[in-house]
């Protein structure tokens, strides 16, 4: 008796919280007050602890982690989109929410007014985690497959040190039992070194091409320790940040060799990749239309991770094809006839890498910083000092600077050579006012390249699509059901993106 | 005239931005014709007293510091410790500050002994009040992170500190400065940083010296004063750093509460 009155409480328990958070959620859309992503998850789980574990215990097929410091929201987004094309019902958080909250709200959409999952069979979860919260989501979730793109010093304010985070991951990861998979980045040490001693089964990924390797590792590298024995890490190819093929001279611990290993790839400036891939399947090719070294990594983790989930590797091709930019990643927008690309940046390797894709081709390029200091872009300014901005002497034609750091900003560029007094930087703290005035000065046929960090992208954002320049996010993606736009955004075509910080993201990814 | 910046474990104690430090004077210098040679001190390079004007050392983690602590004693101790009694000049910021004093315990509770050049000591505050360092939360919670604003001699100094061990001076030791608003050593004593000749240790990163030009000229001027006598330094252009000293005054008035209270939830 005691027994049914204790469970009929807590289904009644559980009944409240889900009406409440798909309530406010309702409320949240109805009064454009953003995407309601997060906040439903969070009260519905003030209501009811057991919420979010009680839910996912509900999922057919289980679910799939995607963490890192950066590219889990793209590497989320080509795995999910390959898995429904699978034939897989796929729940994912695409607006980025990427905190137990927000999986929660998730999850929330798909419960009926009793609070119980209402998903068909071919139902999986396909969740990107913030990094500070996998412990937690893991003991939540139970997750079959966990996928680790790479870790790079991001946010110190609120993740202290990397090494701190790599212990918390190991400590977690260790509970996975032997019928989950681990898939990890063979070329980052920290992460690869993951991979040792675990239950579960572990799937690397890395990079075989020498064309991309560099000589020396930049300053932004966090790990040339050994995290065996903390000896010095040998180097033979540096790819960028600590990402290499490495070998520790002292203990003799080295690189995995990866099972899925993209043995050539071709960059196409902004326009994307095209991977030459081994898989267990036999070799594949991967074209992304997404910019950049970093992206070809992110579908290879996509890649690795699918394979896990039974998908074929030519579907996530398909996936991978259709591959958008999500919230800032190159996002095309079109203002006044001239056109302008966003970048998020959040850490010192993201912003090297966006450096070094706008600077491809060199000529000179206009440009658009802007540095905030809310929470999710990390209070602590430092990292821009780690940021190798002496790239830019020479190449910039014209350069402002925006948002609630622009003073540190600019003096970060005035000690990098691009002195305010060749009359090339304009120092304006209001990004959109920085925007419309550096846009002016983009003569036409050039672009204007943005690169900011989280809130005042967001900012930026939010003002363009009050002009209706942009779309909002939540128009663009709804949460379990991403639109298919089937091709990167164009001028004036919304591209998807992800909730806005008021809904609560922790990390600015 | 030349400046011989010896940088201390640049691949190992570098972790938040600290390179801005040997970039400010490298620069501040060349804007004035001072030649800079940037020595890079890593795991095993022995210190020649004579040979370095100024010492950079920066921040790290606990597994850091136990990398380079021994190295720090027994191969750079005796020629660092040499030097700045001699004149050089030193800035030591966090990690490296607390490898300076006495001895450093750690959160795990080891104590790694330091160089004793301040006469300091500092214990982690997670060994002080044996708070298991399991979560982001936790580890959060014994830490002082946040905009740190120091006065010294007459000047306000703007950064940022993100440390968990406490730093308490010991008798004879002068503090490098008072803390106006943050956590400064020990958030106890409201006492910042420890000086001993020309060497600061503090907990000011930001880094400290691009946006505090009062402070960097200061060292940059004991540094060369010890091999040309005084030298009086040639004013330079300050707009731009002042500009974002004064920027980085007025948002450590400002509290982010809204972005807290957002988001502190759910990271366990």
């Amino acid at each position: 008796m005691q027994l049914f009155a204790g469970s009929a409480t807590r289904a009644a328990t559980r009944a409240v919280a889900v009406g409440t958070g798909k309530t406010l959620r309702t409320v949240s859309r109805r009064l454009g007050r953003g995407g309601g992503t997060t906040m439903p998850g969070h009260l519905a789980g003030r209501i009811d602890p057991g919420l979010l574990a009680g839910l996912a215990a509900g999922l057919p097929n289980g679910c799939v982690l995607v963490t890192g410091t950066n590219g889990k929201t793209t590497t989320t987004r080509i795995m999910a989109d390959a898995a429904r094309r699978a034939g897989l019902a796929v729940i994912t958080n695409p607006e980025g929410s990427n905190l137990l909250n927000g999986i929660a709200t998730a999850l929330l959409v798909h419960t009926d007014h009793l609070g119980r999952l209402r998903v068909p069979d071919s139902a999986i979860g396909v969740f990107e985690v913030d990094e500070g919260a996998l412990g937690p989501a893991i003991e939540a979730l139970h997750p079959r497959l966990v996928v680790i793109t790479n870790l790079f010093r991001d946010q110190l304010d609120r993740y202290f040190e990397v090494d701190f985070v790599a212990t918390l991951w190991q400590r977690s990861l260790r509970r996975l039992p032997a019928s989950a998979t681990l898939v990890l980045n063979a070329d980052d040490p920290q992460v690869a070194y993951l991979g040792s001693d675990v239950a579960a089964k572990v799937l690397y990924f890395g990079l075989e091409d020498r064309h991309w390797a560099k000589p020396a590792l930049e300053h932004a590298a966090d790990s040339r320790r050994c995290p065996k024995c903390r000896h010095d890490l040998l180097y033979e190819l540096s790819f960028y940040a600590h990402l290499g093929h490495y070998a520790c001279k002292e203990c003799g611990w080295r690189r995995p060799d990866p099972r899925f290993a993209a043995w050539q790839v071709e960059l196409d400036a902004l326009r994307g990749s095209r991977s030459q891939v081994t898989t267990p399947a036999g070799d594949r090719t991967y074209e992304v239309p997404l910019a950049g070294l970093y992206n070809a990594c992110n579908a290879l983790a996509a890649a690795a991770g699918a394979s896990c989930l039974g998908v074929e590797p030519d579907l996530v091709q398909a996936g991978a094809q259709d591959a958008t930019g999500a919230f800032g990643r190159l996002e095309r927008v079109v203002s006044g006839g001239r056109e302008a690309v966003i970048l998020l940046v959040k850490n010192p390797s993201g912003f090297n890498e966006a450096l070094r894709l706008v600077l491809s081709g060199g000529e000179p390029r206009w440009l658009l910083l802007s540095l905030n200091d809310n929470q999710p872009d990390g209070r602590d300014v430092s990292w821009i000092w780690d940021v190798d901005f002496e790239t830019c002497a020479g190449q910039t034609a014209f350069c402002a600077v925006a948002g609630l750091r622009a003073q540190d900003l600019a003096l970060r560029l005035k000690y990098a050579g691009l002195a305010g007094e060749t009359g090339q930087m304009l120092v304006e703290p209001d990004v959109v006012r920085a925007f419309d005035e550096a846009i002016a000065r983009t003569p036409a046929g050039e672009t204007l390249y943005v690169l900011a960090t989280y809130t005042s992208m967001w900012a930026l954002r939010r003002e363009l699509v009050r002009r209706g320049t942009v779309a909002p996010f939540w128009r663009q993606a709804r949460a379990g059901q991403p639109a298919r736009t089937g091709q990167p955004a164009r001028s004036g075509q919304p591209a998807r993106a992800e909730a806005g910080p008021e809904a609560g993201r922790a990390g600015s990814r | 005239m030349k400046l011989v910046l010896g940088y201390l474990y640049p691949s190992v104690m570098s972790q938040y931005g600290d390179i801005g430090n040997v970039r400010t004077v490298i620069m501040r210098c060349r804007w004035r014709g001072i030649d800079v040679q940037v020595q890079n001190l890593e795991l095993g390079c022995a210190v020649d007293p004579d040979g370095i004007d100024m010492f950079l050392v920066g921040g790290g983690a606990d597994s850091h510091q136990r990398l380079v602590y021994e190295d720090l004693l027994k191969v750079k101790g005796e020629g660092i410790r040499t030097a700045i009694r001699d004149g050089a000049a030193a800035f030591a910021v966090c990690a490296g500050y607390q490898l300076w004093g006495h001895y450093y315990r750690t959160a795990s509770g080891e104590e790694l002994p330091g160089l004793g050049i301040f006469d300091a000591h500092t214990v982690h505050r997670a060994a002080q009040t044996g708070t298991r360092l399991d979560t982001i939360t936790s580890a959060g919670s014994v830490r002082s992170v946040g905009n740190l604003i120091v006065q010294w001699r007459g000047n306000v100094l703007a950064g940022f500190e993100n440390h968990g061990g406490r730093t308490y001076l010991h008798g004879g030791a002068e503090p490098f400065g008072v803390v106006l608003s943050g956590g400064g050593n020990n958030s106890e004593d409201g006492l910042e940083g420890c000086v001993w000749h020309n060497a600061i240790g503090t907990y000011l990163h930001g880094p400290a010296f691009p946006k505090n030009p009062v402070l960097v000229d200061y060292l940059i001027g004991k540094a060369l004063a010890r091999r040309y006598g005084k030298v009086e330094l040639e004013p330079l252009d300050d707009e731009l750093e002042l500009a974002a000293h004064h920027r980085a005054l007025i948002r450590a008035r400002e509290r982010p509460q809204r972005w807290r209270r957002l988001l502190g939830q759910g990271v366990a």
